[in-house]
């Protein structure tokens, strides 16, 4: 039970440790920089230029595919370097298998590039 | 051949046929029959290995175990994920069909490995490879906006209780030191808190795949929005593989924990669920206006049903649960292929498309009794036994009595939404006065798995031994269960 009585303790000191900070910028500014906006002061800063248009810019995200893609060559990766590592030591058997492991890969590779997901639209 | 690879054999033939279609669909796009021809002899040939030349045994320390009982199961999953594939033809779109069926395929791979494994790690990386192709199924058709909504909810609660899963899971193997069921069951009751703890995550991961309360959110609107057949995986095929591995983490893993009302364990946790589950799915069934809809309340309550055979916490129930869940599948397959076909021909599955389904296709009118007649337990089809069984089985646990009354009650008020939707096929004429029947139906491969779907379960219902017999043999102490044919050294 006290293993867990500490455990509280821990919490309690987690909350309150930043809140101490906090609390202190906020009475600062209060005290010592109130609040006067103006034109100036409100416009957003972009290095010294005046800004043009929104904020919200759509940017194209089927980047995504590529990163699917390259989990491909990822997992080859990972399984590769072990076998490589002990490939002096393994049987014939062994090869075969991680051909096949590859091949399975591959297909999906294969796939990808017949669908024209490798194509930038 | 080692021997695992040759125990494993159906798996192998299922995975090279999914890749066998992926590799069609790319070569020839247009070549829907031959898609599905070639899934089905390859889900056959799976089919076939598995039922002629079983791979028996344990490998890799309990990664993989093939019972009797999971080569029952996993026949089962195949036979509905073939349900599945015939269904596909009928309600999938043209664009990616073939990868449809592959993941069909994919995803009945996953459920064959969640029936014939006894550790927590291969449960959880088979539970996600059966749950990721379902994810992307039933996002097939995502530019439409209630499917795509159904599918993020699908996709995020599922992720959510994998992450659930795969924390108890954790948190059982830091305090027992083993992911190994057998091993897990030497482990005398739950002490730890931490154990509880970790039991309880890990049943809230399970109980997202079963739709019970509070996990339920996800199963109507996917129903709803998910290509039909798709559903119909959804509703079968993973539910049975799901209360498959359910049972045996609580009964192989657990067994000790169970506890009883007033102590602790997972029997109380699994009784209030089943209580939740029953009343708000049953009550919400009653005013649904679209059957996809309806079947998704009737599958929480019916998990609500599994899990109330499941919490009298005595491996003598499994039979029962399992003998359930297998007819629930067969039968809400059944009743899905309806809905297929209405929805094909009159472009919904709203009760009013329903309207004159009798005057206009009497047989297909027949099946949706036998179906949801069954759904609602009605002798002599297969859905009394099993829920007679089941219940009876429950009985023997006097702290139940009042979760069995409670279900009692629960299903006869099921039995009203049920009426309703074959008031809509069989009395209520057809709207514009019988225009619709104007084509004549053609027996389709859907027509005719529909039709043979509702033999099945009638025949279960007639002859519920066909059935019962492997299972409870399966389950007795494995001395005769040597003696399959093996075809393979």
């Amino acid at each position: 039970m006290t293993s867990y009585l500490l455990l509280t303790l821990f919490l309690v000191i987690a909350i309150i440790f930043p809140l101490v900070p906090l609390a202190m910028a906020w009475a600062w500014a209060r005290i010592f920089s109130p609040a006067k906006p103006g034109h100036d002061k409100q416009s957003s800063y972009e290095c010294g230029i005046e800004s043009t248009g929104p904020a919200r810019v759509q940017f194209q995200s089927h980047y995504y595919l590529y990163a699917l893609v390259f989990l491909v060559f990822d997992v080859e990766t990972i399984f590769l370097l072990p076998f490589a590592a002990a490939f002096l030591d393994l049987p014939a058997s062994a090869f075969l298998a991680l051909m096949v492991f590859l091949l399975l890969l591959l297909e999906g590779l294969v796939w990808a590039w017949a669908k024209g997901i490798l194509a930038w639209k | 051949m080692s021997p695992l690879l040759a125990a494993l054999a159906p798996e192998a033939v299922l995975l090279v046929t999914a890749l066998a279609v992926l590799g069609l669909g790319v070569s020839i796009p247009r070549a829907r029959n031959a898609a599905t021809s070639l899934a089905l002899v390859g889900g056959i040939l799976s089919a076939a290995t598995l039922r002629f030349c079983p791979g028996g045994g344990v490998f890799l320390g309990g990664m993989i175990s093939l019972t009797p009982l999971a080569g029952i199961l996993q026949l089962v999953v195949l036979g509905l994920a073939l349900v599945a594939i015939v269904f596909a033809a009928d309600s999938f779109p043209d664009a990616h069909f073939a990868e449809a069926l592959a993941l069909i395929l994919f995803a009945a791979l996953g459920m064959m490995l969640l029936c014939a494994t006894d550790d927590l790690l291969m449960i959880f990386l088979a539970l996600e490879l059966t749950s990721l192709p379902l994810y992307v199924l039933a996002a097939f058709e995502k530019s439409r906006q209630a499917p795509a909504e159904a599918a993020l909810k699908y996709f995020l609660v599922g992720s959510v209780s994998a992450a659930f899963l795969l924390y108890g899971i954790s948190l059982i193997f830091g305090v027992t030191g083993t992911t190994n069921l057998h091993a897990l069951s030497s482990f005398p009751g739950p002490g730890d808190p931490l154990l509880l703890a970790g039991m309880v995550m890990v049943l809230c991961g399970f109980a997202f795949k079963v739709a019970a309360v509070p996990f339920q959110l996800w199963a109507p609107d996917v129903y709803e929005g998910a290509p039909t057949a798709a559903a119909a995986l959804i509703a079968s095929g993973s539910k049975v593989a799901a209360v498959f591995i359910l049972a045996k983490f609580l009964f192989g893993g657990l067994g000790p924990w169970a506890g009883s009302m007033g102590a602790p364990g997972w029997a109380p946790v699994l009784a209030v669920a089943a209580a939740a589950s029953m009343v708000l799915g049953n009550l919400a069934a009653l005013v649904q206006s679209n059957v996809k809809r309806l079947l998704a309340y009737s599958a929480i309550a019916n998990g609500g049903y599994l899990l109330l055979g499941l919490a009298s916490g005595e491996p003598a129930s499994l039979p029962a649960v399992l003998f359930y869940v297998i007819i629930y599948a067969l039968t809400t397959a059944g009743a899905f292929g309806v809905v297929i076909l209405v929805e094909k021909s009159r472009g919904g599955s709203r009760l009013e498309d329903f309207d004159g389904l009798s005057k206009s296709s009497p047989g297909l009118a027949i099946c949706l009794l036998v179906f949801l007649m069954s759904l609602a337990g009605i002798p002599p089809l297969a859905g009394f036994f099993g829920k007679f069984y089941l219940f009876a089985t429950a009985l023997e646990n006097p702290g139940l009595i009042w979760l069995v009354a409670l279900a009692v009650a629960l299903n006869a008020i099921s039995l009203y939404y049920y009426l309703i939707v074959l008031k809509h096929a069989l009395v209520l004429p057809a709207p514009d006065g019988g225009h619709f029947a104007a084509p004549a139906p053609t027996p389709t491969p859907t027509r005719a798995l529909v039709a043979a779907l509702a033999l099945l379960v009638l025949a279960a219902g007639l002859f519920p031994n066909l059935l019962l017999t492997p299972l409870t043999r399966s389950l007795r102490p494995a001395t005769a269960a040597e003696s399959a044919p093996a075809c393979l050294p």
